[in-house]
């Protein structure tokens, strides 16, 4: 960008002197070219009026000087201003028309950048087409959340230290990548994943009477669940971002065929900043739940995510991640194990259609 | 990409959004020194923050199962897990539920009250790493960090030594002599632990910050022992949320250093009481938060008279208990004899 670029700039920043600067790059205004622009796009609602002007006419450089008067160089900042005092100032110029009608073309230009509304019907729709149920593979669990996991919500799984949380992990993305024939991300930060666990589970579900699997079976479905190590946190946005960009792909070849992200544990990414001075802990916390929560309703994944306890009141465990987490994920379940023996046992903190308290038992086999 | 996600300080951060650049695709075209122009910034804090922004080769979109740099799938994982050779305990009870020894890529919590051998294994692993393969070892070095000062040179020497005089033996009795190993005398174990003695927990933090470029200088390194992990942690700190964090964040580099360069890290840990259940319990120190911080655990504990090795958390193993004994050869094999002191 060049010198004018940087007046421009700074102009965004300096908003209460927007009249008087705007007065003197007022003359710089008409010899900005498009392609100083051309790198920011309608889709970010950056873009410049001035960009708009190819697309739309109607926005001419008077409509341009217009709103430069008043401090608006772009969608955005049309969006900030007070309508109505621009609508009256407006009616007050002497080609009141084509500023009205520029007015409105901008609205529309705006109208069409958020996401279509949908109505009741057309989410049941969704509903039954997209978001279906998968089974985890653990009947307690399946009978306890009636199905399995959903896709498009966020589960959370918490519980002490080996209580199963990693076992019920790898057993979920075994049953996935089998009976629903789908891929699972794994995204791994103790680097707890086990393939021969993994291997093992496979063959006892689908030869229940001991008999091996198939190597070329094994390795197709083995082939579809994919293991990510990441150590930070931003890391693991770095690969949710590759993903998101992956996704998006395989959505407009229409051949999307992940099922299921699973994150183990996202509470050792989180416990390092949380809680340091300043609320940027709290924030990457919410942002990480918020894109997964996006990624599971847009692709229709099913997230799963495990979580630590940390000591409560009277020494019963309670899930770690603060009071802020307890709000992000939409399914809340807790773990716990009978001492030396393979019964677990969960019940069910949140749900938003279950009533929570209920409990179940089962049992995970070596 | 929001520029809330960028790995840079909240202030910088402040900067960009006040400036206008709300998003990651506004960066990707501007040059360092028109952003350290705009925000006010040095053009080197310039730079590290348009390193983040998304370059066009980076999002490839070609439809293959890898475009996320980095991801394995469980098959291969399968085959590489298959071929991952373990470090020997010296005890074959102990190897036999850990499926052959200590295995590299995990880190591995050994606790247990004191008394019970946890420097002594530290110290035997420390020398079984320097075994050649077929012995049980790796044929590498090892890293052992004391901050106890626990570490006894004269109990390596002697330990050493019993490692060296049954690897002679194995050695005449299977006639599978490799030229060159035995030649290895006893002091040439101890020239490859490397020795680190920490004296707090600041000093602690940077060894382990330190070591991700020290063992990309020493490839060899095949083992980190570190002895103890906790104890540095539990006197003298106010501000527990402060060490929350800093074990988190240092039990997330331990992890990474195991993956990264496929080595053992082996941790000792102390244990305390915590009250759970209406009852005194003895528990590893550190807490709940801590205990997520390994791959597996192992806790040694007292049955009767004789010392026990029990796996208590693990992705792929069975729980399982065996009796083991410490000799002054070392870790070995429980034998009947092996008494426990009675204190008066």
């Amino acid at each position: 960008m060049s010198e004018i670029g940087r007046r421009f700039t700074a102009r965004r920043v300096n908003r209460k002197e927007g009249q008087r600067r705007a007065q003197e790059s007022h003359s710089c205004c008409s010899a900005l070219l498009v392609a100083s622009f051309g790198k920011v796009t309608i889709v970010q609602g950056m873009a410049s009026l001035k960009r708009l002007e190819t697309e739309f006419p109607i926005l001419d450089p008077d409509f341009q000087s217009f709103c430069a008067l008043r401090g608006i160089f772009t969608v955005q900042d049309f969006l900030i201003r007070d309508l109505q005092s621009l609508v009256a100032d407006a009616e007050q110029q002497p080609s009141s028309e084509r500023f009205m009608q520029a007015i409105n073309q901008v609205l529309y230009v705006i109208d069409g950048l958020h996401q279509p509304w949908l109505n009741g019907v057309d989410l049941m729709e969704d509903a039954q087409k997209n978001k279906h149920v998968l089974s985890t593979g653990c009947e307690g669990m399946d009978f306890l959340l009636r199905g399995g996991l959903r896709r498009g919500q966020v589960t959370e799984l918490a519980g002490p230290s080996s209580s199963g949380k990693t076992q019920f992990c790898l057993l979920t993305a075994s049953t996935v990548a089998y009976k629903h024939m789908g891929g699972v991300i794994y995204i791994d930060t103790g680097n707890s994943f086990s393939a021969k666990r993994i291997a093992r589970f496979l063959n006892q579900i689908s030869c229940p009477a001991s008999e091996e699997m198939q190597p070329r079976v094994l390795q197709e479905v083995m082939n579809s669940i994919l293991c990510h190590s990441v150590y930070d946190i931003f890391s693991m946005f770095d690969v949710l971002h590759c993903l998101e960009s992956k996704l998006k792909y395989q959505m407009c070849r229409g051949d999307n065929d992940e099922r299921l992200i699973i994150i183990d544990s996202i509470s050792s990414l989180i416990t390092p900043i949380l809680g340091s001075s300043g609320s940027q802990g709290r924030a990457l916390m919410v942002s990480a739940m918020s894109l997964l929560k996006k990624l599971a309703h847009e692709y229709n994944l099913a997230v799963l995510v495990t979580n630590h306890t940390v000591g409560g009141d009277g020494g019963i465990p309670k899930p770690a991640l603060g009071e802020s987490w307890k709000t992000l994920p939409h399914v809340r379940l807790l773990l716990s194990r009978d001492c030396g023996s393979n019964t677990y046992q969960v019940s069910l903190l949140k749900h938003p259609s279950i009533a929570s308290g209920k409990a179940a038992k089962f049992i995970i086999n070596d | 990409m929001e520029v809330g996600r960028l790995p840079i300080s909240a202030a910088l951060k402040g900067k960009l959004v006040s400036a206008g650049y709300t998003s990651l695709s506004l960066l990707s075209s501007l040059s360092p020194s028109h952003l350290a122009r705009d925000l006010n910034i040095s053009e080197n804090e310039a730079l590290d923050i348009l390193k983040h922004a998304p370059h066009d080769g980076r999002i490839d979109t070609s439809g293959g199962h890898h475009i996320i740099s980095g991801a394995q799938t469980a098959w291969d994982m399968l085959h590489e897990e298959e071929l991952l050779t373990r470090i020997t305990t010296s005890s074959v009870d102990i190897d036999n539920i850990l499926g052959g020894g200590i295995s590299c890529r995990e880190v591995t919590e050994i606790g247990g009250v004191p008394g019970i051998g946890k420097t002594q294994l530290g110290i035997q692993l420390a020398v079984n790493v320097q075994l050649p393969v077929h012995c049980g070892g790796l044929g590498g070095k090892a890293i052992y960090i004391d901050t106890e000062g626990s570490f006894m040179v004269e109990r390596v020497l002697q330990i050493a030594e019993a490692c060296w005089d049954d690897m002679l033996a194995n050695n005449a009795i299977s006639q599978n002599v490799h030229a060159g190993q035995v030649g290895m005398q006893p002091k040439d174990f101890l020239e490859n632990i490397l020795y680190f003695r920490v004296c707090s927990y600041t000093e602690q933090i940077a060894l382990i910050n330190y070591l991700d470029k020290f063992i990309s200088e020493h490839r060899d390194v095949k083992i980190v022992v570190v002895d103890s992990i906790t104890f540095h942690f539990r006197q003298d700190f106010e501000d527990m949320a402060l060490r929350t964090r800093l074990l988190s964040g240092m039990a997330l580099k331990l992890m990474k250093l195991a993956k990264k360069f496929c080595l053992a890290v082996v941790l000792l840990n102390q244990v305390t009481t915590k009250y759970a259940e209406g009852s005194f319990q003895l528990t590893l120190a550190l807490g709940d938060s801590w205990s997520h911080a390994c791959t597996n655990r192992i806790i040694l504990y007292w049955n009767g008279n004789e010392r026990y090795a029990y796996i208590d958390k693990s992705p792929s193993l069975r729980s399982a208990s065996a009796p083991y004994a410490v000799t002054a050869r070392g870790i070995r094999n429980n034998v009947s004899n092996c008494k426990r002191i009675k204190l008066m």
